[in-house]
């Protein structure tokens, strides 16, 4: 009989198989481009920029798990490094951006504002990005 | 970790892009292996082992802060 352990671990390695193939990267990248002309081009905050806003995500999401053309144990290893961060850049920033948006508003504008977070979208853009960027940046430097 | 992966590719007279087929992984991680970029697994040491036809040890060696206290 299987133990419980055999079987979360049995699930947990199912998950391992998350990634999409190497073709996909091209329609992250193309969702990506074409997810930014409704930002250069709306003004007003419509549910088009929401759209456009939530299409970012997804392009750099399917940038983010598409496998390269050769995904050996290095890839692995440097897109390990890209997400590990990434997670901590977007956790730092997460934390510490009340702190100065708090203070440049105590000097600049001289009023006390209270505490106010970071948008939801800004976190997983900023997550995304940073390991997308810093990923790419990971491979040129093993050319 | 040292290794003498460029001495056992000049010996065979293969490329970094020939042993990088061989052995199912890309150019890339063949040049950071050699350049001490990236310490490879235990497979794929034992995959170029295969392919020198040597034992990992004769290519791969710890450096001396490395060694384990015996």
């Amino acid at each position: 009989m299987e133990s419980f352990l055999d079987c979360e671990r049995k699930d947990i390695n199912k998950l391992k198989k998350y990634q999409l193939p190497n073709q996909a990267k091209n329609i992250g990248w193309l969702i990506l481009c074409v997810a930014f002309i409704p930002l250069f081009f709306t003004t007003k905050d419509t549910s088009s920029k929401l759209i456009a806003k939530y299409s970012i995500l997804i392009g750099l999401l399917i940038i983010s798990i598409s496998k390269e053309k050769i995904e050996d144990e290095l890839i692995k290893s440097l897109r390990m490094q890209s997400f590990t961060f990434a997670f901590i850049f977007a956790v730092f920033i997460t934390i510490t951006n009340p702190l100065f948006s708090y203070l440049a508003n105590f000097v600049f504008a001289e009023q006390q504002e209270i505490f106010s977070g970071i948008g939801d979208w800004i976190i997983l853009w900023m997550l995304l990005s940073v390991q997308v960027f810093y990923f790419e940046r990971l491979k040129k430097m093993h050319q | 970790m040292n290794n003498r992966l460029k001495v056992e590719r000049a010996i065979l007279d293969i490329t970094q892009e020939e042993l990088a087929k061989k052995i199912g992984v890309s150019r890339q991680t063949i040049n950071s292996i050699e350049k001490n970029r990236y310490i490879p697994s235990t497979v794929l040491a034992l995959k170029l082992s295969m392919v020198f036809k040597k034992n990992v040890n004769e290519f791969f060696d710890l450096e001396e802060n490395e060694m384990p206290i015996i």
